[in-house]
């Protein structure tokens, strides 16, 4: 029962974080000292009052600032997300969205996987052989691989990708180009192609080529994009065996005679994997965040794209709208999380109380 | 270890009871303090001059941002005339822009090559640096030898736990160099910001014309050009080379032909400038919110949890960019280039991250009997906070600290990188990154490749000094705690 009652506390706890942080997005744009009518009328007419006036009134920045906060949050409550100003001018931003998010969830999904993948593995490796040469190189690697900007990192790879052919030559001896590898794709960066699953999204089966093609794309970005995590997953994977390692119920596992495979794939893996679900999860964090530069540096046309040039080239509302949409996100992704950790580990309900 | 069999003057010391005052056991036998001081201040007049300027032009930036009635000129003058006190290490001591007069070097320091003057500099600067390290450490051993009244203080062993931590100690090295190259950026450049980058037409340098034959004279602005990196065998200067004029590129150019070491250098300031206030400001917010939470509790704590949560629920690397767009262009966003602006938003988002790590130990600390007893006994509220608190999460306060310090970093990087965050003249690390992002796969790959090694490094140090410092602290403590913060955002 108690594990209902906090589920239920967790999500009335949401309700006050996703009203104030959507009240400190319109305080800041709203009432900050930008005047977001000279932003749309650019440098053609700054000094026009008239002009000035009438676009004020167009985006109701002329109502007093309680009503206009009022309207704000019921708009974006109901999802009535409005039209840009600036950047598409009068597109839904509703439609921005389901066009550009596609990519971005793309982009997300693989460099979760990448890293996951990629990241928990060795950290269980580095800890089931604590303190070898193996460990010590994994471990610096993952600390490295951590420290590094993620906008760097993409540039860098995207020179070696450039350089393929030169790079295959040398080490294999066999000219490999990036772009004819297994599948052809134009150009290394750029949007994936996803269109061939509007409207059928058994195509992602049915189409291998396509999705290939897709996710060749998008990979050196989501390998870049997931390097944090999976810096931060391997040291957490390594940390959780060698704690599992010296429980007791590992010594008594080994005592009744337990094979070793046996101690390690069930006794040891299943539940060092407990710590590493908040991990991940919180990882959208970092994704949200860093596909920003990511996006930028791949030349992919996401949400972080969006946003970015949204808040350059002053378009307020969409930049509100999209911030509006990242605190849902993030907030029900956080939701997940404690959700999936109290299906995983069903103390955490008591404790946390 | 025992302070009195150590002592060369046992007598001394051994009338002294533990009672006395710092200043009387000092006193009692002065000898080791006398001797340390006066090193120490020998030391510091080798470099007086530049701390007094370094003070003079902070007063004058002051003065010239706050709106007030004070005469800016009065203090420009002062920091004139502190130019003028000789230092050791300075451009003007070790000079290493000189030309070939045909013969031999002129106006280089004792008419070595440019490239030698530079490294002997260099190498002086940081060998003064960490002699002074070293001597400051003397003395805080000599204060644990023979003036401190206990033999033994629970921080020593955490000094020596620190002393074995290898992986701790590369990290304090790492930093502290990044530190130096901060603090002695103007020394430490084969040439200054403002002749290289600020005003390069107003300054002219000489260099041997082998067609004439003769040194002749040409402003750093056609110098710059005539030197730029852009990618092709004939227009490039590599890293360790000189240009055709003469001058020495420890770093080679950027695309604009000025100096990359210069650039990284001035660079390393402002990251470190930003990143020390924006840290110390939300170590300030977190820890004051987490002893307020951890002290009333219920409601109080409530409120900090729905508020940090909200912060929290803003992707932090966009809140930045809103911020940073939101806020260009005012009065507070053009204070030192808009470095300080920065430093406010990151410390305004970033706290909560922070405060999540100290709430833990803070809550831990008021449930101990010590904090029940100065309640009871009257004590008020911010005192029991700030003397029986304080002091058990300052710990969690320094591990934060450095990890939070290197994400902080990446972050400006990343931003500066995107063209926001500090006003475009100002050298930043991640513009040189941008600004090498189409030669990365010619002959100019140094210019995005080393300001991102160097970004690796010195977060890497960062993290390392975190890890070492929490060890120290705490041995048995989760080694993995606190991710998110070490990573500004994503960036």
């Amino acid at each position: 029962m108690s594990r209902w009652r906090y589920l239920a506390k967790r999500f009335l706890m949401a309700i006050p974080v996703l009203w104030l942080g959507t009240s400190m997005t319109w305080a800041i744009i709203f009432l900050g000292p930008i005047n977001p009518a000279t932003y749309v009328l650019g440098q053609t007419n700054p000094q026009n009052q008239a002009a000035v006036k009438a676009a004020r009134e167009r985006f109701g920045l002329g109502e007093p600032p309680l009503e206009h906060y009022t309207e704000f949050m019921i708009n974006m409550v109901t999802l009535d997300l409005g039209q840009t100003w600036l950047l598409y001018p009068g597109t839904p931003v509703m439609s921005l969205i389901f066009d550009y998010a596609p990519r971005t969830v793309w982009l997300g999904f693989w460099s979760v996987l990448i890293a996951v993948f990629v990241g928990v593995p060795l950290g269980f490796y580095a800890g089931l052989n604590s303190n070898s040469v193996s460990d010590y190189a994994t471990s610096l690697t993952g600390i490295v691989w951590r420290a590094m900007p993620n906008f760097w990192l993409a540039i860098m790879l995207l020179a070696l990708l450039v350089k393929s052919e030169t790079i295959t030559q040398a080490l294999f001896g066999i000219p490999i180009s990036w772009d004819t590898f297994l599948v052809d794709i134009n150009a290394i960066t750029g949007n994936p192609q996803l269109s061939y699953m509007q409207g059928n999204p058994l195509a992602l089966v049915t189409q291998p080529r396509e999705t290939l093609a897709a996710i060749k794309k998008i990979l050196p970005a989501a390998v870049v994009l997931g390097s944090a995590s999976m810096g931060n997953e391997m040291r957490i994977g390594r940390t959780a065996v060698l704690e599992t390692r010296s429980e007791q119920y590992i010594d008594t596992a080994k005592a009744k005679g337990v094979s070793g495979r046996v101690l390690v794939w069930k006794h040891i893996l299943r539940n060092a994997l407990i710590p590493l679900v908040p991990i991940v999860t919180s990882e959208a964090f970092l994704l949200i965040g860093g596909s920003v530069l990511v996006e930028t540096v791949f030349g992919i046309n996401g949400m972080g794209k969006l946003f970015f040039d949204a808040a350059i080239q002053g378009d307020l509302w969409l930049v509100a709208t999209l911030m509006f949409i990242f605190i849902i996100l993030i907030v029900g992704i956080n939701i997940v999380q404690d959700l999936l950790y109290t299906l995983i580990d069903p103390r955490v309900g008591y404790e946390r109380e | 270890m025992s302070t009195i069999t150590d002592s060369e003057d046992p007598a001394a010391i051994a009338a002294l009871d533990g009672t006395e005052s710092f200043l009387e056991r000092v006193l009692a036998y002065p000898r080791p303090a006398a001797v340390w001081t006066v090193v120490a201040l020998a030391l510091f007049a080798l470099e007086a001059g530049a701390v007094a300027h370094f003070v003079a032009t902070l007063l004058v930036d002051l003065v010239r941002a706050l709106p007030g009635t004070y005469d800016p000129a009065a203090f420009s003058r002062l920091a004139s005339a502190t130019a003028q006190v000789p230092t050791l290490l300075s451009r003007e001591t070790i000079p290493n822009a000189g030309y070939w007069n045909g013969r031999s070097f002129v106006g280089t320091f004792l008419q070595l090559p440019p490239h030698l003057a530079w490294f002997l500099r260099v190498g002086l600067v940081y060998v003064y640096s960490f002699a002074f390290v070293a001597w400051i450490w003397v003395g805080f051993d000599r204060y644990r030898r023979y003036y401190r009244a206990a033999d033994w203080s629970p921080r020593d062993d955490v000094i020596d736990r620190f002393r074995n931590h290898y992986w701790g100690i590369f990290g304090l090295v790492v930093v502290f160099m990044f530190v130096v190259m901060a603090v002695f950026a103007p020394a430490l450049g084969p040439t200054t910001v403002e002749k290289n980058m600020q005003n390069p037409y107003g300054h002219t340098i000489t260099h041997w014309d082998a067609e004439q034959n003769e040194p002749t004279q040409v402003t750093v602005g056609q110098a710059n050009r005539a030197s730029q990196s852009r990618g092709t065998r004939t227009n490039n200067v590599a890293p360790l080379s000189y240009d055709q004029f003469g001058r020495y590129h420890p770093f080679g150019t950027l695309p604009t032909g000025r100096d990359l070491f210069t650039f990284i250098a001035a660079g390393a300031r402002i990251s470190l400038v930003i990143g020390l206030l924006s840290v110390s400001l939300s170590i300030a917010i977190a820890s004051t919110l987490a002893l307020l939470s951890a002290y009333y509790k219920g409601a109080v704590d409530l409120s900090f949890v729905l508020l940090s949560d909200a912060v929290m629920a803003l992707p932090q690397l966009l809140l930045l960019i809103m911020l940073t767009v939101v806020l260009s262009g005012t009065w507070i966003g053009n204070l030192y280039n808009g470095a300080f602006v920065l430093a406010l938003i990151f410390a305004g988002t970033g706290w909560p991250y922070m405060w999540r790590s100290f709430r833990g130990p803070a809550l831990q600390v008021a449930q101990r009997e010590w904090v029940d007893a100065a309640r009871s006994f009257g004590q008020r509220p911010t005192a029991i906070m700030r003397k029986h608190m304080l002091p058990y999460i300052t710990g969690y306060v320094l591990i934060y600290g450095s990890m939070t310090l290197g994400g902080a970093i990446i972050a400006i990087a990343g931003l500066s990188y995107l063209g926001l965050g500090v006003n475009p003249p100002t050298p930043e690390w991640g513009r040189a990154v941008n600004a090498g992002q189409p030669y990365v796969d010619t002959v100019s790959w140094h210019i995005s490749l080393i300001p991102g090694v160097l970004i690796t490094l010195v977060v890497t140090g960062f993290n390392a000094l975190g890890d070492g410092v929490r060890d120290a602290i705490d041995p048995e403590s989760d080694s993995a705690a606190g991710e998110a913060g070490g990573r500004g955002g994503g960036a």
